[in-house]
């Protein structure tokens, strides 16, 4: 199994002050248009939004008010999530254990036979 | 069956933005010349009429700025070089004069010929060679990002070719409403990055929340956890912003984008799945959602119209548009430890194939789909599991040396 190495991006790649993009300002587009529809506004005025950090402010703000009336459902699926986690962990542990166990009977066995 | 497919329960699809074949993948045919990438013969000409050969000089961040043009009128000038004669033929010799239209710099549209060496990238490359490349994966139609979205996830646009798509109340359903509609129910998930990079496919989130969306943490744990959905679709971060952890660099390799950020993320989304005990149940498929404007020396072939017609006004072309032509080639790669290594496959594919693909394995002959749809052909095909040109997951004992990354 080979291991390769992947090299970092330097600091200078972070410029949130970036214009944004026209894919960037689509998306603007079709979250000012999915905003109209919700009973949250946010009160950003979208032709104000020049660089990745303000476009990103405001997406947020939309998914908020768009993920609001869905919390309860949102909470429980992530409730469920830390049950699965946390079950998965136990299980973890517990092969981990069984092949502790299993590892030192093995060399029990095997000082055993070297002692007879 | 083969033991590849009997074991395969889960597909994941990451998407990324905007770059061709050949300013990615193209290096590669040095390394294996089965792989269609650039070659001495392939070239441009300028503004001047002057020739420009494609140059392994193409940076991760930096040369790009203004982003080049992938609007439907764009892409046409870039795919038949700016003859608007009825019985045109394409050329694939329109993308430097197609940029040099944006910036009027003569030396700055040379760039769009630019390409990384193989070393540049060290997990697409690395994925392309231990995997399944596709030498003729195509972007569903020669335009921007939404209406190539759209296509990955319904099989059709609607008749769109900009970015402005309207999915509602559509009669062609999307893959995820598919899948969770279905008898026996499926389970399937876009995962958005964060809320600050929530989806390009927003009419999907607004119809859909929460059941077919997560986070890209939530997929990294329903990878640790075993609990990914039968099908998956994966975002990048779309912009730069400060997020749960602190700031957060655009990993989507748009342009003007930083390119090994993509590449760490290609990277975290590979080794989620592969340090998973799903990794032997799990097809992932990383694409790019179109060309971003970048060369690509692959003629786009003709397909099977779609229903719709986009009228001369928004084509911008003053021609109409049947869908009868697939847009600029894109990379793609399909991985799983069921796949032989340096497997490359020639045979035609456009995202129309990604919900063709897993309409066909998990809801077999599910209708109606767009008639693009039922025209693409499937990257994994069930009914013939010992044709290794049509079954890539071939192997019988699954391989044990699959690279990893240190991210």
């Amino acid at each position: 199994m080979t291991l390769i190495h992947v090299p970092r991006p330097p600091q200078s790649a972070l410029n949130p002050d970036r214009p944004i993009n026209a894919l960037l300002k689509a998306q603007i587009e079709h979250f000012h248009e999915a905003e109209k529809g919700l009973q949250h506004q946010t009160g950003i005025c979208v032709s104000a939004i020049k660089t990745e950090k303000e476009a990103a402010n405001y997406i947020r703000a939309v998914t908020e008010a768009i993920l609001k009336p869905h919390a309860g459902a949102i909470a429980q699926r992530r409730r469920r999530g830390i049950e699965i986690a946390a079950v998965a962990d136990e299980q973890v542990e517990r092969r981990r254990a069984t092949r502790r166990r299993s590892k030192k009977m093995s060399t029990a066995k095997t000082a055993g036979r070297r002692k007879n | 069956m083969s033991a590849g497919l009997n074991n395969l329960r889960h597909i994941v699809v990451l998407m990324m933005e905007n770059r061709s074949f050949d300013h990615m993948l193209g290096s590669l045919r040095a390394v294996n010349p089965q792989i269609d990438g650039i070659n001495d013969q392939l070239s441009n000409p300028d503004a001047t009429g002057a020739i420009v050969k494609p140059q392994p000089l193409a940076d991760y961040q930096g040369q790009l700025d203004t982003d080049p043009d992938t609007h439907f009128a764009a892409v046409d000038l870039q795919i038949f070089g700016g003859n608007t004669d009825p019985n045109r033929l394409a050329n694939m010799q329109g993308f430097v004069k197609s940029y040099f239209n944006q910036n009027g710099d003569l030396r700055h549209s040379q760039q769009i010929m630019y390409y990384f060496k193989s070393h540049d990238l060290p997990v697409l490359a690395t994925l392309a060679l231990e995997f399944a490349v596709f030498n003729r994966w195509f972007a569903s139609i020669p335009g921007p990002t939404s209406c190539n979205h759209a296509f990955a996830h319904y099989g059709t646009s609607f008749g769109r070719v900009d970015m402005n798509p309207r999915y509602f109340n559509q009669s062609v359903k999307s893959i995820f409403e598919r899948l969770t509609t279905a008898n026996p129910r499926h389970t399937a998930k876009l995962y958005y990055y964060d809320t600050m990079s929530s989806a390009v496919d927003i009419a999907i989130l607004v119809r859909n929340q929460p059941e077919l969306f997560g986070t890209h943490e939530e997929f990294l744990e329903d990878c640790r956890t075993s609990n990914l959905p039968d099908y998956s679709f994966v975002a990048p971060n779309y912009c730069d912003h400060d997020g749960k952890r602190g700031w957060e660099v655009a990993n989507d390799q748009h342009p003007d984008h930083n390119v090994q950020a993509g590449e760490i993320f290609i990277a975290s989304v590979y080794n989620a799945i592969k340090n998973s005990p799903l990794w032997l149940n799990t097809a992932l498929l990383i694409v790019y959602d179109e060309h971003g404007g970048f060369y690509d020396h692959v003629v786009p072939p003709a397909c099977v119209p779609d229903q719709f017609t986009a009228s001369p006004t928004d084509t911008g072309t003053r021609m109409p548009f049947a869908f009868d032509r697939l847009g600029v080639r894109v990379p793609a790669i399909l991985i799983s430890p069921w796949i032989p290594k340096g497997t490359v496959v020639n045979r035609v594919f456009d995202h129309a194939s990604i919900p063709a693909t897993v309409s066909k394995l998990f809801l077999a002959d599910y209708a109606p789909v767009s008639p693009r749809e039922t025209s693409a052909d499937v990257f994994i095909e069930p009914s013939v599991p010992h044709d290794p040109s049509r079954n890539l997951l071939s192997l019988d004992v699954m391989r044990t040396d699959c690279p990893d990354f240190d991210v």
